[in-house]
């Protein structure tokens, strides 16, 4: 399900049948252009995986609306945010919920984060639309699936 | 002195533009939605239900369900999509094509084929263990109350083209 009034409608009568959120956490920065293209195609990438995270499992789980961080800002103060979003998702109540992301850097702070941090290692990629891409996520997709439901 | 005087009629100004925007927005806003209540032949049909090659030849299609993806493009309002769509697709035993829609009836995740162990020969959504028979019919006893949807399809040139996905009375 998504952050949308339709799904919203449905998570409400069905409350117990979801129980698992997820937070796409997305890097932003403008200081460093040459990084730009870098930067929003992790983002363009990151959003089409958990969308189709979101597909495949959208009866159980919750897509949370990105959340933005600068991309070289602290992260210290950012988990500190991060874990009262996980709280708040939390206490409704999910028993699962997971941090989506690219960025390798959270990977140190994982131990202080409520939420189970997914890290994958991004891809950089032309056309985010290209079918090879897609390809490829599709096969990535689906192992973090397996690995999500692994919880349950 | 006067430089603050102007200052405030121009702030006053630009209230009054905003103002005005903002009811013409509003205006239309209003006027596609007026035109969709008086005159529903107007309004278009969206590219969901044209029938698209998914890229399956017919010969290709075995009696074991595989699964194929593809993409529609669609204009929803201002905005551009391209929506993944999936089927499970097989030959039933007389050598009928069947499509069925992966989105469980339950609450909308993807089943898959033989998707659990201990359920040979059947769909399983994972989701909160819902099955369904091979021809798509739902297992009393699990979450779902309908059986899996149908696609609308057509071969031409021995390649599989499929359409709208059509929903069947729960069994
Ligand atoms: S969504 Fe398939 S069983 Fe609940």
């Amino acid at each position: 399900m998504q952050w949308i009034k339709k799904d919203m409608e449905l998570y409400v009568g069905s409350k117990e049948y979801i129980d698992t959120a997820i937070i796409p956490i997305l890097p932003f920065q403008m200081s460093q252009e040459g990084n730009l293209s870098k930067s929003t195609s992790k983002r363009e990438i990151l959003s089409i995986f958990a969308t189709e995270i979101e597909n495949e499992l959208s009866g159980r789980l919750l897509l949370i609306p990105n959340y933005y961080y600068l991309e070289y800002g602290d992260k210290v103060e950012e988990m500190e945010r991060l874990n009262k979003w996980t709280k708040e998702i939390q206490a409704q109540p999910f028993k699962h919920v997971f941090v989506l992301t690219f960025d390798s850097g959270w990977k140190r702070y994982e131990k202080d984060m409520s939420a189970n941090l997914l890290w994958l290692p991004g891809f950089q990629a032309e056309n985010p639309n290209s079918d090879e891409l897609r390809q490829m996520i599709r096969g990535q997709v689906s192992d973090v699936v397996e690995l999500i439901r692994s919880y349950w | 002195m006067s430089e603050d005087k102007q200052q405030v009629s121009r702030r006053q100004f630009l209230n009054y533009t905003l103002t005005g925007v903002g009811g013409f927005m509003a205006a239309g806003m209003l006027a596609p939605m007026l035109r969709m209540a008086i005159d529903p032949v107007l309004q278009s049909t969206s590219s969901e239900g044209e029938f698209v090659n998914v890229g399956l030849a017919v010969e290709d299609i075995t009696t074991t369900p595989q699964r194929v993806d593809w993409q529609i493009e669609q204009v929803d309002g201002w905005y551009q999509s391209k929506p993944g769509r999936s089927a499970w697709v097989y030959k039933d035993d007389n050598g009928n094509i069947i499509a069925l829609s992966p989105v469980c009836t339950h609450l909308g995740c993807v089943v898959s084929w033989e998707g659990n162990d201990s359920h040979p020969n059947e769909f399983f959504c994972p989701c909160h263990d819902g099955r369904y028979t091979k021809d798509g019919v739902n297992i009393p006893g699990t979450p779902p109350l309908a059986p899996l949807a149908t696609y609308e399809q057509k071969v031409e040139n021995g390649i599989l083209y499929l359409g709208k996905a059509i929903s069947r009375k729960g069994a």
